[in-house]
């Protein structure tokens, strides 16, 4: 629904003749702003397409030049208007709202009680017998918390690490890392975000953590997943290989004959978990042909490919169209 | 995760805000980005509220205390519409003479108020 009717004519969507002043075009548009505006009326589901337009027409209005432009014919209504805005009423209900200090109902105890709970916050600043009388720590309001985005390199997250972020308003604060922390995840510091009034306690600083990624390691779940490069001989004889792990070089039987995308469990050696145990490092092997083929290499291939002929790619083919 | 902007991409993305006006926000403490080690950074609610702020500092004029004012105020009225829809919402899925019950309750509390 682009409501393209609207946005034709700027004037009649403030409610204007073509002859208004630009205080006029002001007025109709504040007017408008109060009654149509999906934040001053959040239970009003028209409210977003009426502000778009009228939005979309003041824009085109207020600036005496493009008025004047739009007058002559020289611009039209036309893309004027943003569809794709969202707008901040879409987020009241987020969980995590970082805006709002107190979230939905509360009544710990018995979940009848919300109800008697909701009337006496309401009662108490409401009904302050006057001057005398006004207890000091009703007003008491919890600081607000601070919310931080802290990239973190991959070992660290994995291993558990101690890093400090740098503060807006100056100074630093230290961070603890815990061992196994994944992308995403939103780390509570008690009592470090902005302080309290009216002797309130201070809020939280919350620190979402992203990762930067390791060349060589990657995560799935609690198993730690690398590629492996092996040779050609190493993987038509066997061999014993190092591979690297979370915790140092650790050493690697590859079975004779293992084919690239093969992968290889080490127990253990994964992610280790806060209740204790750990994931694994699964390894997946990848044929890497020699970087230089000799003539000698190639004169064995010819030979081999006229004794073993083979085709892996067989069972690919059934029932394909051809 | 949360997606976040840098302050350069909120200028670019939204219209009415320009460095300045972005800045005179951060500093009422209208808007509170998300801090980090390389600067500060928006989520999608920190730009609708921004494109909300822009929509009140434009037309009326508002700025600082007066500003935040006005937003705390809305975020006032929002949290008390989620909590009215929330209780809307669980009192829908009672049973037929729980509704009928609480209706008739509000009905006659909504008439004693009118006299």
């Amino acid at each position: 629904m682009g409501h393209k009717a609207m946005s034709r004519d700027p004037y009649a969507a403030l409610g204007l003749k073509k002859s208004a002043t630009a205080a006029e075009i002001k007025a109709a548009y504040r007017k408008l702003v109060r009654s149509s505006h999906p934040d001053l009326n959040p239970d009003d589901a028209g409210a977003e397409v009426r502000f778009k337009a009228a939005s979309a027409a003041y824009d085109l209005l207020k600036d005496p030049a493009t008025r004047a432009r739009f007058d002559a014919g020289e611009i039209d209504a036309s893309g004027a208007e943003r569809p794709d805005r969202k707008f901040y009423r879409d987020y009241a209900a987020s969980a995590e709202h970082p805006y709002q200090r107190t979230r939905g109902f509360q009544g710990q105890d018995d979940p009848g009680d919300i109800f008697a709970e909701f009337l006496r916050q309401r009662g108490r600043g409401g009904a302050a017998p006057g001057g005398e009388g006004v207890a000091w720590n009703d007003f008491a309001t919890r600081g607000p918390d601070l919310h931080f985005s802290l990239e973190v390199p991959f070992l660290d997250a994995v291993r558990g690490a101690k890093t400090r972020i740098t503060l807006p308003v100056g100074g630093t604060l230290e961070v603890q890392i815990p061992p196994g922390t994944e992308a995403g995840q939103v780390l509570r510091l008690r009592g470090r975000g902005g302080p309290g009034q009216g002797g309130g306690p201070a809020g939280d600083a919350l620190i979402e953590i992203s990762l930067r990624p390791h060349p060589v390691f990657r995560r799935e779940g609690d198993d730690i997943v690398i590629t492996l490069p092996i040779t050609f001989d190493e993987a038509v004889l066997g061999a014993k290989v190092t591979t690297p792990t979370l915790a140092g070089p650790v050493s690697l039987t590859i079975p004779k004959g293992a084919s690239s995308g093969r992968v290889l469990r080490l127990r253990g050696r994964g992610v280790v978990r806060a209740g204790g145990g750990a994931g694994d490092q699964r390894v997946e092997l990848r044929i890497v042909a020699p970087r230089h083929l000799d003539r000698e290499l190639q004169a064995f291939f010819e030979s081999w490919r006229k004794t073993h002929p083979d085709d892996p790619r067989r069972t690919l083919f059934e029932g394909m169209p051809t | 995760m949360t997606r976040y902007l840098t302050q350069d991409e909120v200028i670019a993305a939204l219209p009415h805000l320009t460095r300045p006006r972005l800045l005179a926000f951060i500093a009422a403490e209208v808007v509170v980005p998300v801090a980090s080690n390389s600067g500060p950074l928006f989520r999608d609610i920190d730009l609708a509220r921004l494109d909300l702020l822009c929509d009140l500092a434009d037309p009326f004029g508002l700025e600082g205390d007066t500003l935040a004012l006005v937003i705390a105020l809305v975020d006032r009225l929002h949290a008390s519409h989620h909590q009215l829809r929330m209780l809307a919402s669980a009192l829908a899925a009672e049973p037929a003479e729980v509704r009928a019950r609480v209706g008739a309750s509000l009905l006659a509390a909504g008439r004693a108020s009118d006299r």
